[in-house]
Formats: structure tokens, C-alpha cells, sequence
């Protein structure tokens, strides 16, 4: 089967599976987000492997949105096939970012969430070793690419 | 990194952090006899927080620590950094730019390949000096450097809107001499050391990464191309002058050390050509736009830049918020990806101890750019 390109991409899920969805969309060519439901994201995410092709992980990482009370996790997934960027994101909410791990479907996303996770405080859900990746063991100041760190108390 | 518990059966040996052949990093390796069973790379060691510093940096004081990320690259990464904020800003760049651009991104390959291929080789033990053949070497294209930019690293040399100068006088004709130069000594290496049998003996079927393994690992660059995926940002997605330039992607089947180092090498012969043909058909024309010194976005504009870097993808995604400083910027670095892949080998393969310098080697950690 041949990959897809962007727009029959988006077509193609916002027509088969608009429940899994808040929204998708094309920025420019060769860049797609989809926005999918914090509960249905391991849904949407074995879908986009195994059905799309998009079997090569590029990376992950987070953004605090202090003033709408939000933070949104983005993952980077390509298809060698097709070779655009599906920017694949889910909005958490700020004071209980929590989601199930992409671990379970992306091996390789291990070292970007546990970056999210002490950068962000995001909580993985079943992820194998959520432990510092980039910090000291023994880091007491908080979570450095929040908005609201002040950098007090860095040190143990 | 908490350290994981060790089995009765195996003996764990630190590696590092206290410079493991180049830079600061902490392999763990659980070994039973010669075979190595788990590796755990302990990265953080340089951690910096860029990604910070640079939401509190105006776009273009932001390209002064970016550049910190990769020295011997600086070009590539730099480069990442400034289209995105050229496209979160809506900024144009004139042609004549672009093709400078690519003329020094190129050359910035070559010099971080060259001292991968260094370093690589010297971790078979065999041959001391070729190491210093290459940073030898290399001193002709940092010559050229100082010349157009003034500086010999990290020259901070793209702004939004082109490049801060034009090419001297005569620098089309250096270049020429600097390629000519380099393809007769890349002659050398070859006869030297790929096609010596003590050399491919230490590199060939050592740390095979299949085609798969690589694509679900998410491996980049010429740890990649290595495993035969044919994947190069440059091709794939044109930037700079790379969709008017005639290069051919690089790619090797096998997997192993020597085909990652073969990818490297073949690079460096089509970098070569890029030069060359930049040095006879660069277009004529300004090389910048003007464009503010302290540029205000727009809110809620995002971009996301990718470059091909020595080692692989660069994605540098850029958030505004309307201010003068970005609101966040998210470097996608390849080290950190290849050094996953790295972790994962020993379960994929069997590697020995004795072997494991080459491994590392062979992906070419750039240890500041995996932490940030």
C-alpha cells in the first residue's frame, strides 16, 4: 500500500475515526498535527503505526501554556515512506498532566518522556524507568521548563 | 540518573563520565565475561538548558547559544535555529544567501566528519596517526572560515534574513583549491585505512543494526543511512540551496561499523562536489534582508524547522507569544536519538567489550548536543 500524503491523511482519519480526534490539520506541506483525546491517544497511536505506517520516531517534548492553564505534549513521527512530519499532540491539564506512555508503542520515545517528565512534571503512565535523564539523581528544584520556575532552591 | 540494580550474574563497569575518548558522558556496561549484556548511557552531564536560556534571549541573541550545541558543526545547527525564526517571523531570504548558506553548512560537515572518522579509527587501536592526519586536515577549511566569517568556530554567521557578509575576493577560487586539496588526501584515508584488512577486520559485522531496528529505534544521519534506509533531510525537504544543488544520498546496507563510517566517508565526497559547484554557479545579488535588531512576532505562531546536520536531523520548533523573545523552543536533537539506539545494541547483537569504543564511535556521540 502506498503511503499517504498529508492531505489524504487527514481526510482519511477525520472521516474513519473522528472520535478519537479534537482536530487535524495541514500547517504548510510536509507538516500535519493532529490533536487527538487524552483518553483515546494509545488508540489513535497504535492506529498511526501499525495501520499508517508511521513506524520511525523522531522525538518528543512539551509546552507550558501557563495562561490557558494547559500543557500540550507533542510527539514527532515520520513514515520513511511518505517522510513528513506528523506532529501528533495531546493537551493535559496543568495541575494533573497525566497520560498513558507512547513507550508501549514507540520503544524510542523512553529518553524524550523522561525529559518531559522531569522538565515538566508530566506523568507517564506505565512508562518502563521514569528516572532523570538530563538532572542530577538527587534534583529538589522543581521543573525547569515550566513557565513559573524561578530557579530558587536548585540546589540539593 | 538513579543507577538500576545490578544482576548477581553479571559485573558492572563505569565508563566515564571523565572523558570516554571525547566529551563528558557515563556509559554503564553490564558485562558476563567478554560479552557485554545491557548497555545504560548516563547523559546530563553537560546538560545546559538551552532550551531555556534561549526563551530568555531575544531571535538573534539566540543564535550565540545554540551554537554551543555542536562546535565542530556549528553551521548546521546554527542554520536550524534561523530558518525557524525566518519562519515564524515571515522573513525573506535573498538567493545569493542561501547558496552561502549551503557552502558553509557543507563545509561544516566535512569538518565534523572528519574528525568522526578520526576518532573512529582511533578507537581500533591501529593507527595513532590518523587522527592527526584529519585535524591537520581540517585546518584548510577553518582557514577558509576565518577568512568569510572572521572566526574559526562558532562564527555565528547566519542571521534571519541572509548572512552577515559577502564572500572576499578570490574565496570562489580558495574554495576550488581547498576541494582539490582534500579529494587527494581523502584518496589516502581510503587507500590507508577502509581498504586495509587490520581496519575492516575491527569494523566489519561489529554492532549491526538492522534496517528495522533502526527505523522503529528512530536512528538518524549516517547511523541511518548505514542500515540502508534512504532518509536526508536535504533531499527530502529542501532548504537552503540544496534543491538547485546535484548530490546524490548516501547509503550502505550492512549495518555495521564500517558501513556507518563508509556513509561518512562518502559524504565528505559529495560535500566535496556541493563545494564545487557552489564555487562556479552562485547566483549574484544581495545577501541579506533587513530586518530589525530586536524583531516582535506574532502570538500563536509556531515553526518547525528541519536541517540535515553531520549527525543527523535537527528539528528546531519555535513558539511566539507576540514578545520579543520566543515563548519556547524545542530542539529535536539526533545524538540524543542515535544514543538510544546505542543503549539498545548490546541486546540486539552480540558486542563484545573489546568492541565497544568502535560501537560508540561508529555513531558519532556529540555528547553536548545530547544534553542541551
Amino acid at each position: 500500500m502506498p503511503a499517504r500524503s498529508e492531505e489524504e491523511l487527514v481526510e482519511e482519519l477525520k472521516r474513519e475515526h473522528p472520535e478519537l480526534l479534537v482536530e487535524a490539520v495541514i500547517h504548510r506541506s510536509k507538516r500535519v498535527s493532529i490533536v487527538a483525546k487524552r483518553e483515546k491517544i494509545l488508540e489513535l497511536a497504535r492506529l498511526l503505526r501499525d495501520k499508517y505506517g508511521f513506524t520511525h520516531p523522531v522525538s518528543a517534548g512539551a509546552v507550558d501554556y501557563i495562561k490557558e492553564g494547559r500543557m500540550q505534549m507533542i510527539y514527532y513521527l515520520m513514515n520513511p515512506e511518505s517522510r513528513f512530519m506528523l506532529m501528533l499532540r495531546v493537551d493535559l491539564p496543568r495541575d494533573n498532566p497525566r497520560m498513558p506512555s507512547m513507550t508501549q508503542v514507540w520503544e524510542a520515545m523512553s529518553f524524550h518522556e523522561r525529559e518531559a517528565w522531569e522538565m515538566f512534571g508530566i506523568d507517564f503512565e506505565g512508562h518502563p524507568n521514569l528516572t532523570h535523564l538530563l538532572l542530577p539523581p538527587d534534583w529538589r528544584g522543581g521543573y525547569p521548563l515550566r513557565k513559573d520556575f524561578k530557579g530558587e532552591g536548585v540546589t540539593p | 540518573m538513579t543507577e538500576p540494580e545490578v544482576k548477581p550474574e553479571v559485573m558492572r563497569i563505569s565508563w566515564g563520565p571523565q572523558h570516554p575518548m571525547s566529551g563528558q558522558t557515563r556509559i554503564l556496561i553490564d558485562v558476563d565475561g567478554e560479552v557485554v549484556r545491557r548497555i545504560i548511557a548516563d547523559i546530563g552531564f553537560t546538560h545546559r538548558g538551552i532550551e531555556k536560556i534561549l526563551e530568555k534571549r531575544t531571535f538573534i541573541q539566540g543564535i550565540v547559544p545554540i551554537e554551543r550545541m555542536v562546535m565542530a558543526d556549528t553551521a548546521n545547527i546554527a542554520l536550524g535555529y534561523v530558518q525557524a525564526v525566518e519562519e515564524a517571523l515571515g522573513i525573506e531570504v535573498p538567493e545569493r544567501a542561501k547558496w552561502i548558506r549551503s557552502l558553509i553548512c557543507e563545509m561544516g560537515r566535512i569538518n565534523s566528519h572528519l574528525y568522526a572518522f578520526g576518532l573512529q579509527v582511533e578507537c581500533t587501536g591501529y593507527f595513532p596517526a590518523v587522527f592527526l592526519w584529519t585535524t591537520v586536515d581540517r585546518e584548510v577549511l577553518l582557514d577558509l572560515f576565518e577568512k568569510l566569517t572572521g572566526a574559526r568556530w562558532s562564527y555565528s554567521f547566519f542571521i534571519p534574513g541572509g548572512v552577515r557578509a559577502d564572500l572576499p575576493e578570490g574565496f570562489r577560487d580558495e574554495v576550488k583549491r581547498a576541494v582539490k586539496y582534500l579529494r587527494r588526501r581523502f584518496q589516502d584515508y581510503w587507500d590507508a585505512m577502509v581498504e586495509n584488512p587490520l581496519f575492516e577486520m575491527r569494523n566489519r559485522g561489529v554492532g549491526i543494526l538492522s534496517r528495522e531496528d533502526a527505523i522503529r529505534l528512530g536512528a538518524t544521519g549516517p547511523v541511518l543511512r548505514g542500515s540502508g534506509v534512504d532518509m536526508d533531510v536535504r533531499r527530502d525537504e529542501p532548504y537552503a540551496a540544496y534543491g538547485d544543488l546535484d548530490f546524490k544520498v548516501i547509503t550502505e546496507k550492512e549495518g555495521d561499523c564500517l558501513a556507518r563510517l563508509k556513509v561518512r566517508f562518502h559524504e565528505i565526497e559529495q560535500s566535496l562536489n556541493i563545494m564545487e559547484q557552489i564555487a562556479d554557479e552562485i547566483p549574484g545579488g544581495p545577501v541579506r534582508t533587513k530586518v530589525p535588531l530586536f524583531p516582535r512576532s506574532k502570538p500563536g505562531v509556531e515553526a518547525l524547522s528541519r536541517v540535515e546536520t553531520a549527525r543527523g536531523e535537527l528539528g528546531v520548533h519555535i513558539f511566539t507569544d507576540g514578545g520579543m523573545k520566543p515563548y519556547r523552543v524545542k530542539i529535536n536533537s539526533p545524538t540524543l536519538r542515535n544514543m538510544y539506539v546505542f543503549e539498545r545494541l548490546a541486546e540486539l547483537d552480540k558486542v563484545l567489550v573489546a568492541d565497544l569504543p568502535v560501537i560508540l564511535y561508529s555513531i558519532d556521540p556529540w555528547y553536548l548536543d545530547c544534553d542541551r
